[in-house]
């Protein structure tokens, strides 16, 4: 039955679109059959040809009309009317090249910023996670009033995973880089300790061999690896018999058991933090060795939850077990909770805000736009009022004027499309270019087909958006009204000047809380680079070598290394220092130790004296350039012979000895009730300065510094970090070989500046901030525009006017205030209301503001006069011109 | 579009489909026949009729051919296809159920109100 239908209605609706001609023509005969005989008719019965043809004529009810319903009748007419109108408008817009361009160009603008922000947040936060079921994986930490997110107790750990009922599989994982040898140059490989579970958690098992099991946790069992896809193809040649392999790490003999998928992702870690991504090169197994303790933490935990079961039912019986095991073990469980928080969020949670702020912007720069295209699109409709005045006459319905216009607009915001797409694949590779490395995801964010769908989308979304109001203002024009003023134009109706002057207010408004945002952030970023960061960074090389404790078995061995080294260094003449230390600023090192005493101090109720612990060597404070508050720096006879000493930072001295001098106070880390003469005392010899954990942290925690060779614990890896007097990348080749020379096995890591480090801790506020302005500068640009284009128009109506004022005596300044004075009143309400929304908004933005107040009134108070300034001149253009209003012309008008 | 004013609405469709299940016609031919069949009764506007032949036509109900008429002037013949037949009766079934609802609400008798 259907497809009869069809049979006979498709050829006609072919026919219809493409031998138009032929239909059209065969329409007019056939009507034109009918009049002649109805012609015919009415003079048989005796009428005069003429007005037999007339009666004809009126019979049908005007030939017009009544064509264009057989047209209607078609079904095509909606795409017959569609390329008439696309015809149309393409011609329009190629006469009004300047308008096409404006319009395009910021559409173009404001729609591709939003495509690019939006690719982002796609990558970093709309993308699952790469691993099955996703949602059910959390990361577990403990908490305490000191510590709010602190690694997990392995034995607590064993506890955990005996006595839940919430996880489908928990596991542990540590950092424990590996060196490896053997194969080639020798190569310090990112590893992770992880227990039996750990990729079964993930849900992403090996793709050859095995995961670790229950036997790979005992004590000794520890030398088995299971390597990345990535390592396996670089250093191992994709060898199909990797399996049973021996390699060399850290100069010990481990067996390859597996090779993990190339889809394998690192989950990202918080303490000694590798960030989420395909970064992690080998696992091997986390041993429980030693007996019971509860009291060292330096593991992080992650699970899979049952199906069904939520994340606050696990987190309470979490802290169920937790209760229990305090109870079991008061000393080291004591004051402990349970965090259980979604992967998703612990990936991505942080970037958030930032990323939700700057779509927030972008979306404003997109309103701003559209009230921008809007504003154009009335001004030209209303002087191309009379052509649709004659076009009404002519009977076209308001509907089909309105869907001409919102072709007109559909097609300009089309335009922009295609030109967003054009400036979002660029934007995105800029962006990406200036994120941090270790910005969640970012290796995740790329344009690709639903970037471009959702540009399309916002396109046709804004064509209809900022079309509509115009179109359906315009159609509604008064046709004897508009008809009848003629060429000469006319005054714009009062409604009509309305909706633009809301238009140009609102566009006014909305810059201004970006202006106003970018403000605040831009004072933020110069507070951000203008604060002291507690060292030096420029001509400093910094690097990272690890001493594999198998051959480098005590003490003596290890400080014996590290001397040779900095003898070596410092004998190079382009080296002004060098030293060896724990670790660098702001690189997330956040090594605490609690529960030390202090002579002569009792620490708070509940509370333990605590402090981030770090080991340097002499220079290490020079090279780095942090500079000395009091006391002295280490020196060589600060050794295992020597009085054992600490140095303290600032933070720690007001901490825990304010106001008194800490020269010479010491500190027990050994003992918990020292007698005066233990020899496990400390004593305080100098004070540095502080340096934050990350350049936005609004102080300093207390941290102090053993001296190198008196430290009581080995390190993983030592941080050098070498002045230069010339420019320090051309150290690299000499370190490396300064080391070499003395163990050829070890390899070179983290090579890098310390303006990189620096420079990449600020990274992620300056692409704020340098977004947040670029949008800022683009919606000011449009509010100009939009301004400058409602007043220009009101000029143009209204030269007769001022010719009249000329002609009568007012000053070209008096002109000029009148014009001044219309802008202005609009800018001036647009900043008024701008200001309070900014106010409203202000606590979005405040955690990513340092040292500004989100209501700062210097900035509120310079951008609102920025942005009357720039009113002003948007209106002082078309102000000029109504000044050269000849009043001759005036007069003879009238 | 303007409505045949002085027809019930769809019935013009059915008078038209009508018409052309006797023979093949063109559009004059056709007006004249409805004046014709239903004398001054229903007035159908010439204006009225060509939107509705050609909306058949697009419905696929009827179909047109170029044919020569009387006097050997080219016109454009309307001829019912199966699926106009088949509409046809539907329609024809369809008002003769409507117009007898509506004769038989039309000769209701007054009766007395029921008393409570």
């Amino acid at each position: 039955m259907r497809i009869e239908h069809w049979l006979y209605t498709i050829p006609l609706r072919l026919r219809s679109l493409f031998r138009r001609n032929q239909v059209e023509q065969d329409l007019n005969d056939e009507l034109q059959y009918h009049l002649d005989h109805k012609t015919e008719q009415y003079i048989s019965r005796g009428l005069s040809p003429a007005e037999a043809r007339r009666t004809a004529l009126r019979d049908l009810d005007g030939l017009t009309q009544r064509k264009e319903e057989c047209r209607d009748m078609r079904r095509v007419n909606f795409i017959e009317n569609l390329s008439q109108d696309l015809h149309y408008t393409l011609r329009t817009l190629a006469r009004a090249p300047g308008f096409t361009l404006v319009m395009v160009l910021t559409l173009a603008l404001a729609i591709g910023a939003n495509s690019a922000i939006f690719s982002v947040i796609r990558g970093v936060m709309l993308r699952h996670l790469p691993y099955p079921n996703q949602d059910r994986l959390v990361r577990f930490f403990l908490t305490s009033v000191e510590y709010p997110k602190f690694p997990i107790n392995a034995f607590d750990f064993l506890d955990f995973r005996a006595r839940n009922r919430s996880f489908e599989t928990m596991a542990l994982m540590s950092r424990s880089d590996l060196q490896l040898s053997g194969v080639g140059e020798p190569q310090r490989l990112m590893a992770f300790r992880a227990t039996a579970g750990y990729f079964h958690t993930l849900g992403i098992l090996p793709q050859r061999g095995r995961d670790f099991d229950r036997s790979d946790e005992l004590p000794g069992h520890e030398r088995v690896a299971i390597v990345s896809d990535r390592l396996w193809r670089t250093r191992f040649h994709a060898d199909p018999n990797i399996l049973g392999a021996k390699i060399r790490l850290d100069a010990r003999a481990f067996t390859v058991i597996g090779v993990m998928p190339e889809q394998m992702r690192h989950p990202g870690n918080e303490y000694r933090p590798i960030p989420y991504g395909d970064n992690v090169d080998l696992w091997w197994p986390f041993t429980f060795e030693g007996k019971d303790q509860r009291g060292n933490h330096y593991s992080e935990g992650i699970a899979r939850l049952k199906p069904g079961v939520s994340v606050a039912a696990a987190l309470a019986e979490m802290n169920s077990i937790m209760a229990q095991l305090a109870r079991e073990h008061p000393d080291g469980d004591g004051g402990w909770h349970v965090l259980v928080i979604p992967l998703y969020t612990e990936i991505v949670g942080s970037n958030q805000r930032t990323l939700l702020v700057l779509l927030g912007a972008v979306g404003l720069v997109l309103l701003i736009a559209c009230a921008n295209a809007a504003n154009l699109l009335l001004a030209r409709a209303a002087s191309r009022r009379r052509e649709i005045a004659v076009r009404k006459a002519l009977g076209a319905a308001r509907s089909r004027l309105i869907r001409q216009m919102l072709t007109e607009s559909t097609v300009l915001s089309i335009f922009g499309g295609l030109g967003a797409a054009l400036i979002a694949v660029f934007g995105v590779k800029a962006l990406v270019a200036m994120l941090p490395a270790d910005f969640p995801r970012v290796n995740d964010i790329h344009v690709d087909f639903s970037v471009f769908a959702f540009t399309l989308l916002i396109a046709l979304a804004t064509g209809l958006l900022f079309g509509l109001a115009p179109a359906l203002q315009s159609s509604r024009a008064d046709i004897n009204q508009n008809l009848r003023e003629g060429a000469r134009g006319s005054t714009g109706s009062a409604r009509h000047l309305r909706l633009r002057n809301l238009l140009v207010t609102s566009e006014v408004t909305l810059a201004c809380v970006l202006l106003i945002g970018a403000g605040l952030l831009l004072r933020s970023f110069v507070n951000l680079i203008q604060t002291d960061p507690g060292f030096r960074a420029e001509r400093v090389l910094t690097a990272s070598v690890a001493l594999p404790n198998e051959t480098y078995k005590d003490g003596p061995s290890i400080l014996r290394f590290y001397n040779l080294l900095l003898a070596r260094l410092q004998s190079l003449p382009a080296v002004h220092a060098s030293g060896i230390g724990s670790d660098l600023p702001w690189t997330g090192y956040d090594d605490n130790v609690g529960g030390f005493v202090i002579e002569g101090k009792k620490p708070p109720p509940h509370e333990n004296f605590h402090a981030r612990y770090h080991m340097a060597s002499p220079d290490y404070f020079r090279a780095l350039g942090i500079p000395l508050v009091s006391g002295r720096f280490f020196n060589d006879d600060d050794n295992m012979k020597g009085h054992p000493v600490l140095i303290i930072n600032r933070a720690m001295a007001k901490r825990y000895w304010p106001g008194e001098n800490v020269i010479g106070r010491r500190v027990n880390f050994f003992e918990d009730n020292p007698k005066p003469d233990d020899k496990n005392w400390c004593t305080i010899v100098g004070v540095v300065g502080d340096i934050k954990d990350t350049p936005q942290k609004a102080g300093a925690e207390p941290a102090f510094w053993w001296s190198f060779p008196q430290t009581p614990f080995g390190f993983p890896s030592l941080m050098i970090t070498v002045r230069a007097n010339t420019d320090p990348a051309s150290l690299v080749s000499a370190v490396r070989s300064s080391i070499q020379e003395i163990d050829p096995t070890l390899a070179l890591a983290d090579v890098r500046l310390m303006q990189q480090i620096a420079q990449a801790n600020l990274s992620t506020p300056r692409v704020i901030v340098t977004l947040v302005a670029l949008f800022a500068v683009l919606a000011i640009t449009l509010a100009a525009i939009g301004t400058y284009g409602v007043i220009s128009y009101s000029v143009s109506q209204r030269m007769q006017e001022f010719g009249m004022r000329v002609a009568l005596g007012a000053k070209p300044w008096d002109v000029i205030r009148l014009v001044l004075s219309q802008g202005m009143k609009l800018a001036t309400l647009g900043v008024v209301i701008g200001v309070f929304c900014a106010l409203a908004l202000a606590r979005v933005l405040s955690n990513l503001l340092y040292g500004v107040s989100a209501t700062d009134p210097a900035t509120f108070a310079i951008v609102a006069l920025l942005a009357l300034a720039i009113a002003a001149l948007a209106c002082y253009l078309p102000a000029r011109r109504a000044t050269t209003a000849d009043p001759i012309v005036a007069l003879r008008a009238e | 579009m303007s409505k045949p004013s002085d027809l019930v609405q769809g019935t013009l469709h059915l008078l038209i489909l009508k018409i052309l299940a006797l023979e093949p016609l063109n559009g004059w031919s056709i007006s004249q026949r409805l004046t014709q069949v239903s004398g001054d009764v229903l007035q159908v506007s010439d204006g009225s009729l060509y939107p509705a032949l050609h909306k058949l036509e697009q419905e696929g109900w009827i179909t047109a051919e170029w044919k020569p008429s009387e006097n050997n002037r080219r016109a454009k013949f309307y001829s019912l296809t199966r699926l106009g037949r088949k509409q046809l009766e539907k329609e024809a079934a369809d008002w003769t159920r409507l117009s007898q609802a509506i004769s038989h609400v039309v000769s209701l008798k007054k009766t007395a109100p029921e008393k409570a």
